[in-house]
């Protein structure tokens, strides 16, 4: 069903979606192609899902390419991914070439899109290679980086970078992931989709039939975490703050997740928390297929505190998507946690699994605290993390890139 | 009378170039020699940004000197300040620098923070379009600025204090245009503390005072 502004006025109101038309009245009729390289999976793949059909709807001409290319060239973008993250990865000079090789073909099939677009946004680094084919462009060419690229493995960044500093602009989602470029970098954090499958409302009898589709115990408290089976994200660590919260109350624990089985490396993860969890029936390990959203989203409105023990984090999603069911967050003190999650206000940030556990408990004792932080949750995201905010940031900085980049005021 | 043009606008964030800091010396050689627009951004923008709305203190400064240099001494100190209250930003910025240089010579040694909790240097465009919404009776004000967004707000009572030759926030010069009647009603804008608060909260203070005001007139 095709997304329109007006589906989410009950949510953010008139005011919010009549500056969103303002704005796109002072961009009508102006093209846009956003490029990336699935139409399918990933967060990338959501966020033009719904940007595509609400900027037409603003009274952009917007559009969504998709780059196609060998298993082989996915592998080498794959390792561009982890490379930039700061993994150690073995690229050589063939990759880099059926890097470029790629791009070619892809250009040549979207040229004339491309060369007529007045903005063209190139979505991570596997269509980079693009700009650099498009001599003829008219428009103006902007790089997002949707991940972390602070502290990359150097040769990656290195041969990557001749890409994407040729670029008009680039876009991160926080200052803490930039790499300095030659060219203005803005900033535009994520967002979620309130009407998605993980964020709608959902029927009571639909939370509850997932309530008993785990066999959790509506008498007692739910502690939940919702992310991939991955180190960084300490499931044992949230484990370990559980069993010092059991001591005192009975409380129960989620961890959900999904996707480890074709990971070796979640796959060992996901093993270590199987046991970790031993026999214990009050912890429940779930692993969900990659469509099990609105179960997800049960799991989250279930939740007495949500929990994203991370140690290491990009945006931090999930931490949004319990916000927005009106859940504090115990969440790690890091990466976009921490722009999320404001000590006494949203929840607390905690750096060992005992911060975890003694903030649980915090909550477990202070129950009315669950409902005044998670309303203030609720509002931190509706003012900042959803669709319209990040749609907004989008209209303002193409209005920004055909203006000066540089000034301070711009009237439009 | 002239009607009161309400204008919106909508915040962009970028990275101003200027290389991190890591530690308190570093912060004060960087906010010696930065452009304006990053001192603007960082004392007066917080509000418009996406972030939590409410924090410790309106600027990042004291926010990071408190969160990620551990030293509430100087958090205290900066938090304090008021950018509105200085008549230009080179007198906030020699003020900001005489907070932090008193807080050196304190110490024994240079505050800093961990990697990954550096103080990014960001600056903005901000951009502004015209509503076509008009006011034409200063009655109608308050129940209008109750419905307006919380950026329509910022632009007309705070970033007005610096685009304007006289520092004055829109509203009050409107009504301030309307004859004697309505004197009472900008005097009333001006006993607002308004750098301390979130713009949701602002709003609501602006429709309440205006609301009193007009109230007690009858």
């Amino acid at each position: 069903m095709r997304k329109l502004l007006s589906s989410y006025e009950g949510i953010v109101g008139s005011a919010v979606l009549g500056q969103l038309r303002q704005l796109g009245e002072k961009l009508a009729g102006a093209s846009i192609v956003h490029v990336n390289s699935t139409r399918e999976g990933g967060g990338v793949a959501e966020i033009l899902d719904w940007m595509v059909p609400l900027m037409n709807d603003a009274g952009l001409s917007a559009s969504w390419e998709v780059i196609h290319g060998e298993p082989r060239f996915f592998e080498i973008t794959k390792a561009f991914h982890n490379g930039l993250q700061g993994h150690t990865v073995p690229l050589t000079m063939k990759d880099w070439k059926i890097y470029e090789d790629v791009n070619e073909k892809n250009f040549e099939r979207l040229r004339p899109a491309l060369e007529e677009a007045n903005f063209v946004v190139i979505h991570d680094p596997q269509p980079a290679g693009l700009l650099k084919l498009c001599d003829r462009r008219k428009g103006k060419w902007i790089w997002r980086a949707h991940i972390d690229i602070s502290r990359p493995f150097r040769p990656v960044w290195k041969g990557l970078r001749p890409f994407v500093e040729k670029y008009d602009a680039s876009i991160f989602s926080m200052a803490e992931f930039a790499q300095l470029l030659p060219h203005p970098q803005f900033l535009v954090p994520p967002s979620i989709d309130p009407l998605s499958e993980k964020n709608r409302e959902l029927e009571p009898s639909e939370i509850e039939a997932v309530r008993t589709e785990f066999g959790l115990d509506p008498s007692r408290p739910l502690i939940v975490q919702v992310s991939r089976f991955d180190r960084f994200k300490d499931p044992v660590g949230v484990i370990a703050a559980y069993r010092l919260v059991r001591k005192v109350a009975p409380v129960q624990l989620v961890l959900a997740g999904g996707g480890a089985t074709d990971d070796p490396e979640g796959k060992a993860v996901l093993e270590d928390v199987q046991e970790a969890a031993g026999n214990d029936p009050d912890i429940h390990v779930l692993l969900l297929p990659s469509g099990a959203h609105r179960t997800i989203n049960a799991l989250q409105r279930l939740a007495d505190v949500i929990v994203q023990k991370s140690t290491r984090e990009g945006f931090g999603l999930t931490v949004t998507e319990g916000m927005w069911k009106g859940k504090p967050v115990v969440g790690g003190d890091t990466g976009g946690i921490r722009l999320q999650v404001v000590n006494h206000h949203t929840g607390f940030l905690v750096n060992t699994p005992e911060g975890a556990a003694h903030r649980i408990r915090y909550f477990l004792h202070n129950r009315n605290r669950i409902d005044e932080m998670g309303s203030i949750a609720r509002e931190v995201v509706r003012e900042n993390f959803l669709l319209t905010r990040h749609l907004r940031d989008y209209l303002t900085l193409m209005l920004v890139m055909a203006k000066d980049p540089r000034e301070r005021l711009l009237k439009v | 009378m002239k009607p009161f043009e309400v204008m919106d606008c909508a915040l962009l964030t970028r990275m101003s170039g200027i290389p991190p800091a890591i530690n308190l010396r570093e912060l004060r050689d960087r906010l010696a020699v930065c452009g304006e627009n990053v001192l603007f951004h960082h004392y007066c923008e917080t509000t418009l940004r996406t972030t939590f709305d409410n924090p410790d203190y309106r600027n990042d400064f004291a926010v990071w000197a408190k969160l990620y240099l551990g030293d509430r001494v100087l958090a205290e100190r900066l938090g304090i300040l008021d950018p509105y209250s200085f008549p230009s930003m080179e007198e906030l910025r020699a003020a900001t620098l005489e907070v932090i240089d008193e807080r050196l010579s304190e110490l024994v040694m240079v505050p800093w923070a961990r990697p990954g909790d550096e103080f990014f240097f960001m600056e903005s465009t901000m951009v502004v379009f015209d509503t076509g919404a008009r006011i034409t009776n200063p009655n109608r004000l308050g129940p209008f600025i109750r419905k307006m967004t919380n950026s329509s707000v910022y632009y007309h009572f705070l970033e007005a204090r610096r685009r304007t030759p006289d520092g004055k926030d829109d509203f009050s010069a409107w009504l301030g245009k309307c004859g004697e009647p309505y004197r009472p009603h900008a005097d009333a804008l001006s006993t607002i503390d308004y750098y301390f608060n979130s713009l949701g909260y602002l709003r609501r203070e602006i429709a309440r005072v205006l609301a009193y005001v007009k109230g007690a007139s009858k």
